[in-house]
């Protein structure tokens, strides 16, 4: 069974008749089977999943209508609450929180027949970069085990990567699911804040966090967009996208379009490899008929310090409620006081968990709130001011998803500010509510640069335009797995 | 010069559901643990789902109040860990972004007294813990989550207050307003909540916290004066502090510090956009608003001619208003006026009465006009009304079945006066002597005829017949 | 600069016991450090802005109970009450 068929490939397949959903979903839980243990891309497998994919092909036998996934092999990244499943965030407070619900995005792919594989690993908490900070142990990167996959949604990247299955759902709160997919060489999307809802997604940074897909290729992105978006009353900060369809016309091309170069996102500290990569990329846009130039969005600099005062302030406030008191884990409250009882039961936190939330009681304490907190939301403002105006001038922006090569796992994991300024090119576009893409462009020395692409808000149908025609530009090699 | 503040909680008891999800608004009748949701419950991944009702609500109070509403309204995190707050922050409203809360200052009237209100603001109530256990070692506690989410609106004023007597007045105002409004039933348990800040002579500000009910507020507030006016006389500074009111020994306490929890970071709640409320939403609004108390007492003054008292108590009591807005005519409006505020009042003095009254407006008509007219007596209009309320059935009926006709005709009540005056014959020595005490006569008449017989002719007919 | 203190401080607010507290003041401290570039950003003049939503798109007021029976499905449950350790 081939298993390196994008998902628009899988459906027509199985529309065919050429293949079932049955033997596909089997081989990919062999296939699993097979790499995980050295990968460990997942937390959970689903034991039923073949047996759900079997029910799918009943109703395509029968004549049914049957959801537009046709059975599809799926993975989620275990922040996303599945009902009656485990959702462990991968951190020990969580270990036995079974989700009484279903996220909103799960309830719309069951709806369209989708069976999800497994529950993927991911940082603790969805704070990280590198998958390294699971409380479950780290995922690798299938081009190089040795290597980071990138994260926090690494075990989302290194399943879709290493054909664990068809795609996958991650979540993006400063570049969480770019960067892992840039690592992986897959593609990876963040939507503009809003089109996806967020009910069920275990909050990180809720004001600037979306979920977002991990695919073979843009078109998948959009097929999973048109079943993803919209409106939804359990979120009120959803937005009406009009029910676009994101496929359709996704081949138009970028002639004439204009395209600003983030001098910001090339600075110093870019490696030589991913710096001549994006100059190919440029070249390759221009080729295809866009106009690219160099612009400058100052406030570039200051993102990443406001960046993680704002998600440290959101995180220490939206991870207060884990007080092992309704879910958690097994330790009994008799013989405790509550001050205490918190204090010892929120130690099962890992040590960035914890880091985080020291900072994010720190920087918006009335001492100190004005210093950091306030100014970085000032810095928000501030850059999406920047960001309307670049798009005064420009249709996209493009810059390098991340501005250096994947790692080797263990290489940066104590050296916190290292880690930070990874994320230098990614959360601008958490920070403004943008929609961005990172596009596999190159393989370097066996490690993947991905290639990232930005448009204006609720311009999503636009970006994946120029992220398609980006990609037919792309030849690369396969996954060494 | 002594200086009392409130901070009144108010559940918006009249809602559906509760102001982040759609659990009960009213859990009162709930087992516990059983008016709940994965939203209240602050599960993992679940976002907030504002009540568009608890806005309007809200504005409406703030309208009442006179208070300035802003066109937008934002919400904001109050984080603190406390096992009754199911994540552990509670979604509040603050102003720190310009005027942000449902309502900003306004002001009401305490007879000659004007109350400034500082802000008006929406926020969701923790649920509720009871501790179990004696012995210090097997102490638990037991946390019910029905109640948590129930819109609050916090009612805020300026320390305004000069004795505790005016605060009493002020909370009875304000509980006949928010009933009028039709936003909240005070009357329910924990409806209505509030704390007090006390200073005195111009010194530190003292805060109470944890008054359980309005009786106890008054106390606590007397007791708090007094203490501080103790300590002043002995010239010993009053901390500026938060006490704890003891229910159980009537006295204020010392909060255990707990300067750890002070800081509670506020910031913006990521989950709900700012909401616009609009000009022509809160137009909408005041036309809707229910008529004010003191507009129905005015006009029951000027069109009916009824009484300032009566006229009080009429209008400050939702259930008599509506009973007389509905039952009256010009003509007989201030004999209803009559009717609620003395013979009905103790037939319908609890909610349960009131829930149980099959008493229709129209058969409340009826009866005010069969006193005017003198079919009935006072007497026989009091036992119909009992009757009325009691079995819903109408008047004439009830006037057959009682056989409570008034007794004019002339015959027979004239062999009914010469039973009475030859029974009591040193009563109506009396009466020749001292016209004032023939109403002796006229009330054993009155027991003999079961309240039925005409006064007037019953006094004359006596008169008549004593010579 | 953050002290130890303030550091012991935090955690108390935060309600996490940090036991290592070198480690974490040297890593919390540098991170602390980080944000100071804040200061070079010249923002003082900027306001915080937010979407904004009408008041015709929110819930409306209706009672829709939750189906299943969710605290049995909880932690710390027995009988009917959520148990938490007592209060001080």
């Amino acid at each position: 069974m081939n298993l390196k068929i994008s998902a628009l490939e899988f459906v027509d397949e199985v529309k065919n008749g050429n293949i079932s959903a049955e033997d596909f979903v089997s081989a990919t839980i062999d296939r699993i089977k097979d790499v995980d243990e050295k990968l460990h891309a997942f937390l959970q497998v689903n034991s039923k999943a073949v047996e759900q994919a079997r029910e799918v092909d009943k109703k395509i036998k029968s004549g049914e209508k049957v959801g537009g996934c046709f059975g599809m092999p799926i993975s989620i990244k275990d922040n996303i609450c599945i009902k009656h499943s485990k959702t462990t965030c991968a951190s020990k407070m969580l270990e036995n929180f079974v989700a009484p619900y279903d996220a909103t995005v799960i309830s719309k792919l069951k709806q369209q027949d989708a069976i999800f594989v497994g529950k993927a690993n991911l940082d603790e908490f969805a704070m990280g970069l590198t998958t390294e900070f699971s409380a479950y142990g780290p995922s690798r990167n299938p081009w190089n085990t040795d290597y980071v996959p990138g994260g926090s949604s690494g075990g989302s990247a290194v399943s879709v990567s290493a054909f664990e299955c068809i795609a996958s759902l991650g979540s993006d709160t400063g570049g969480s699911v770019r960067n892992p997919a840039s690592f992986c060489s897959t593609v990876g999307y963040k939507p503009t804040y809003g089109l996806i809802s967020r009910y069920g997604l275990i909050s990180y940074a809720n004001s600037i966090e979306q979920i977002g897909p991990i695919t073979r290729t843009v078109k998948d992105t959009a097929f999973l967009l048109n079943i993803l978006a919209g409106l939804d009353p359990n979120d009120n900060t959803t937005i009406d996208n009009g029910k676009k369809d994101y496929l359709s016309g996704i081949d138009s091309g970028i002639e004439g379009k204009k395209i600003g170069i983030i001098q910001e996102m090339m600075g110093d500290g870019i490696d030589s490899s991913v710096l001549s990569a994006t100059n190919d990329a440029i070249s390759k846009l221009e080729g295809l008929g866009a106009v690219c130039e160099e612009t400058s969005i100052d406030m570039v600099k200051y993102s990443v310090a406001s960046y993680y005062t704002i998600a440290a302030t959101e995180a220490g406030s939206n991870l207060a409620r884990y007080d092992n008191l309704r879910y958690g884990y097994d330790f009994p409250v008799e013989g405790f006081e509550f001050n205490s009882y918190i204090s010892k039961a929120r130690t099962k936190f890992g040590p960035e968990v914890i880091r985080r939330m020291i900072l994010g009681g720190f920087v918006p304490s009335s001492g100190h709130a004005g210093k950091y907190f306030l100014k970085a939301l000032k810095v928000k403002s501030k850059l999406t001011k920047e960001v309307t105006e670049a798009f005064k001038k420009y249709d996209y922006l493009v810059a390098p998803t991340v501005p250096i090569l994947p790692f080797k796992i263990g290489e940066k994991i104590d050296d916190p500010i290292a880690l930070f300024l990874v994320d230098i090119n990614t959360v601008m576009s958490n920070l403004t509510g943008i929609p961005s893409i990172s596009v596999p462009y190159a393989i370097s020395n066996g490690l993947p640069i991905g290639m990232q692409l930005l448009s204006k808000q609720n311009e999503d149908k636009s970006l994946l335009k120029a992220a398609h025609a980006l990609e037919t530009t792309v030849k690369l090699p396969e996954v060494p797995i | 010069m002594t200086k009392i503040g409130l901070e009144i909680h108010c559940q918006l008891t009249k809602l559906e559901s509760k102001l982040f999800c759609s659990c009960k608004a009213n859990y009162r009748e709930n087992e516990p643990n059983t008016n709940v949701c994965p939203i209240c419950m602050g599960l993992p991944g679940t976002l907030p789902r504002l009540n568009q009702k608890a806005i309007e609500k809200a504005t409406l109070i703030a309208m009442a109040l006179n208070c300035s509403t802003p066109e937008k309204i934002a919400f904001f995190r109050k984080n603190y860990f406390y096992p009754d707050l199911p994540k552990n922050f509670q979604i509040t409203q603050l102003n720190i972004y310009g005027d942000t809360s449902v309502g900003g200052t306004g002001s009401i009237m305490v007879g000659d007294k004007k109350i400034r209100i500082t802000r008006i603001q929406l926020e969701e109530d923790p649920g509720r813990l009871i501790y179990e256990g004696s012995s210090s070692k097997n102490q638990i506690t037991l946390v019910d989550y029905n109640r948590a989410g129930t819109p609050l609106v916090e009612i805020v004023t300026e320390p305004d207050f000069e004795n505790p007597k005016e605060v009493r007045e002020f909370l009875n105002i304000l509980s006949d307003l928010l009933e009028n409004l039709d936003v909240s039933d005070p009357s329910l348990d924990g409806a209505m909540r509030a704390d007090a800040n006390v200073s005195i002579e111009g010194g530190n500000k003292v805060e109470i916290k944890n008054i359980n009910s309005f009786h106890d507020l008054e106390k606590a507030v007397h007791f708090e004066i007094t203490r501080q006016q103790s300590l002043f006389a002995r010239e010993i500074s009053i901390a500026q502090e938060t006490r704890h009111w003891d229910d159980k020994r009537k006295i204020t306490i010392s909060s255990r510090s707990k300067e750890e929890d002070l800081d509670y970071r506020y910031f913006l709640e990521g989950d709900i956009p700012w909401i616009k409320i609009g000009k022509d939403i809160q137009e909408k609004l005041k036309l809707e608003m229910p008529e004010s108390i003191s507009s129905k007492k005015e006009r029951y003054v000027t069109k009916y001619g009824i009484s300032n008292q009566v006229a009080d108590v009429l209008s400050s009591d939702k259930f008599y208003s509506n009973l007389f807005d509905k039952s009256h005519t010009d003509k007989n409006a201030k004999e209803i006026a009559n009717i609620i505020t003395t013979d009905l009042m103790g037939l319908v003095d609890t909610t349960a009465k009131r829930e149980n009254s099959k008493l229709q407006p129209s058969y409340l008509s009826d009866l005010a006009d069969a006193i005017q007219s003198g079919k009935l007596t006072r007497t026989s209009a009091k036992n119909a009304l009992y009757e009325i309320v009691k079995t819903g059935k109408e008047l004439s009926q009830i006037i057959s079945e009682l056989d409570l006709g008034n007794v004019s005709d002339q015959d027979e009540l004239l062999k009914i006066v010469k039973q009475v005056i030859s029974e009591e014959p040193q009563a109506v020595e009396q009466a020749r002597s001292n016209p004032q005490t023939i109403n002796f006569l006229v009330g054993k008449v009155m027991q003999k005829t079961k309240g039925k017989a005409d006064p007037q002719l019953t006094l004359d007919l006596l008169k008549q017949n004593i010579e | 600069m953050v002290t130890e203190e303030e550091i012991e401080q935090v955690s108390k607010l935060m309600k996490i016991d940090v036991h290592d507290h070198k480690e974490f003041v040297e890593k919390v401290h540098d991170m602390i450090n980080f944000f100071d570039i804040l200061d070079s950003a010249g923002v003082e003049d900027e306001e915080v802005t937010m979407s904004d939503l009408p008041l015709s798109s929110l819930r409306e007021d209706k009672h829709i109970p939750f189906e299943d029976k969710l605290i049995e499905k909880l932690n710390n449950y027995k009988g009917s009450f959520v148990r938490a350790p007592k209060m001080v």
